[in-house]
């Protein structure tokens, strides 16, 4: 059960193999009679340890494109494959992080991190030491026996992620999740997914509206329009990590992704 | 250091809190009776009151009238009580949790629940008199019937506040229907569903004494109307005391009984 040692992330991309495939996602949603086209022939893949930001105004269809990614909505038509097979319920391949509180209210930190263990485990022991492991990896192993209100939104956000982490999803999907920090909580939470992404090696799905997040986070930028949402350009960032935001390249980039945004 | 002692002062103050209103009452209680305000075959005066509930509760029976009866009385009230809501709860927590978060159920349910809802409780006693006959089967049918709804109705409201996003949370981790009823319905509901069963019980001693008003032998209920045949108010007082007292200890049991078996009960409020 201990993570894998070897990161992907030390593997060429070119030598990565595809995991998730969306194919021709179109979704439309009726409101009062009339049709609201919200995804549009949405195209695009994902490789093994990839960083993908998904980068967008809000209104997009971003948050959408993410929940049928999740399987909590199911696309009017096109397929989204992991490893080959459709996507059609929620499933723990595919984690969620969401930018709201959904921590159990009536859990502990500790218990939250448990949660999704429980129905896999019967052993309580092994469940405590994988937990233990997640509290240090966030950095939260002296809040363990906190309620989620009696800890801030940084660490709230920290215990979300710990806890789908311990389940060693194939994709992470991330709505927003340090959308509603502050700057500086929101910068060390980036580091912090970096680092823990560098150690485990997951393939990461990031909606964002924040240049600087996108730019940070990213081996690739989806761009996407908006009505109908779809994907319209592609950038690859090419930086080595960490990215520091006064850099000039980082700044090439930045103004790259506004100019395409205004376009 | 100083503001230290003023707050145990201030806690201590604190605890006493609840008792203020009774000891009041008590107090006033005890002046009119001394200058004679209201006459005592309308309000006897509290030592009286204490007398009869000394002879009610702790003389052998046969000693006087009604002495020694409280044991037996209160049993026999307990188990009412108890059963009714036993069955009230069994029926009250799945089919509200059901129908707070199946729309079909809810509508199903809606105007049936909301019509027996308004039929106040006295107009069944008829009914289940001739149903049930007198006794154990009438009040636990009226004291199940007046329970069961704040217990399904809070139930439901708990399970329909849950927010989606938390049921999502619980999918995406692979949890089944099963353990999602448990694991997330039951525990997010919990503050409506204790609300629900402390207004409940509640409702079941005012309906255990409508039950037993109707010439059972026995039972808290039965004493008062024996007390008014006879002619006794301070036993009828002493009646509505007892209620009173095993109605709070009631409700303090059942909160903290819920608090010590479930997490949520003990952490949500």
């Amino acid at each position: 059960m201990k993570p894998k040692l070897a990161p992907v992330y030390k593997v060429k991309p070119e030598a990565r193999e595809t995991i998730l495939w969306i194919k021709n996602l179109r979704k439309v949603f009726r409101t009062n009679g009339s049709f609201l086209t919200v995804l549009d022939d949405v195209h695009f893949y994902a490789k093994s340890g990839e960083m993908i930001c998904i980068f967008g105004r809000s209104g997009c269809g971003k948050s959408t494109l993410l929940k049928i990614l999740a399987g909590f909505l199911s696309p009017s038509s096109g397929t989204v494959l992991l490893n080959g097979k459709p996507v059609t319920t929620p499933g723990p391949d595919r984690c969620v992080v969401f930018q709201e509180d959904t921590l159990f209210p009536w859990l502990t930190v500790k218990e939250n991190i448990a949660f999704g263990l429980r129905g896999r485990i019967k052993d309580k022991k092994t469940i405590w030491e994988e937990v233990e492991h997640f509290l240090s990896l966030v950095g939260l192993s002296e809040f363990r026996d906190y309620l989620p209100r009696e800890i801030s939104g940084g660490m709230k956000q920290r215990v979300a992620l710990a806890r789908v982490l311990i389940l060693k999803p194939q994709v992470l999907l991330m709505d927003e999740p340090f959308a509603s920090l502050d700057a500086q909580t929101r910068e060390e939470m980036q580091n912090l997914l970096l680092s823990l992404w560098k150690k485990l090696s997951h393939t990461v799905l990031f909606v964002t509206h924040d240049v600087n997040e996108a730019i940070t986070l990213a081996d690739r930028i989806l761009l996407m329009d908006k009505s109908p949402g779809r994907i319209r350009d592609e950038i690859r960032v090419d930086l080595p990590r960490p990215r520091k935001k006064e850099k000039s390249e980082f700044l090439f980039f930045s103004s790259k992704l506004y100019e395409r945004l205004r376009e | 250091m100083m503001e230290k002692e003023n707050n145990s002062i201030h806690n201590s103050a604190f605890a006493l809190l609840p008792w203020v209103i009774p000891t009041v009452f008590i107090i006033l209680w005890t002046v009119i009776s001394e200058t004679g305000l209201i006459p005592t075959y309308l309000l006897p005066h509290p030592v009286e009151i204490g007398k009869a509930g000394y002879t009610y509760i702790f003389r052998n029976p046969g000693d006087a009238p009604f002495a020694g009866r409280f044991l037996n009385d209160a049993g026999a009230s307990l188990i009412r009580v108890c059963s009714g809501f036993a069955v009230a709860v069994i029926l009250g927590i799945p089919l509200g949790i059901i129908s707070g978060r199946l729309a079909s159920v809810r509508k199903l349910m809606s105007t049936t629940i909301n019509a027996l809802r308004a039929v106040p409780g006295i107009s069944w006693l008829p009914l289940a008199m001739i149903w049930f006959g007198i006794g154990i089967k009438t009040t636990i049918f009226l004291v199940a019937l007046a329970a069961f709804f704040p217990i399904y109705l809070n139930a439901a409201a708990g399970a329909r506040q849950i927010s989606p996003l938390l049921l999502q949370a619980g999918a995406m981790m692979g949890v089944n229907r099963l353990r999602g009823t448990f694991a997330i319905l039951l525990p997010g509901a919990m503050p409506h569903i204790m609300t629900g069963l402390r207004l409940g019980l509640g409702i079941s001693w005012a309906y255990l004494v409508l039950g037993e008003l109707t010439g059972v032998p026995n039972g808290l209920g039965a004493v008062i109307m024996d007390a008014r045949m006879l002619g006794r108010i301070d036993i009828i007082v002493v009646g509505i005391i007892i209620i009173a007292v095993m109605g709070r200890a009631g409700d303090q049991l059942l909160k903290t009984s819920l608090r010590f078996c479930f997490k949520s009960a003990r952490r949500m409020s």
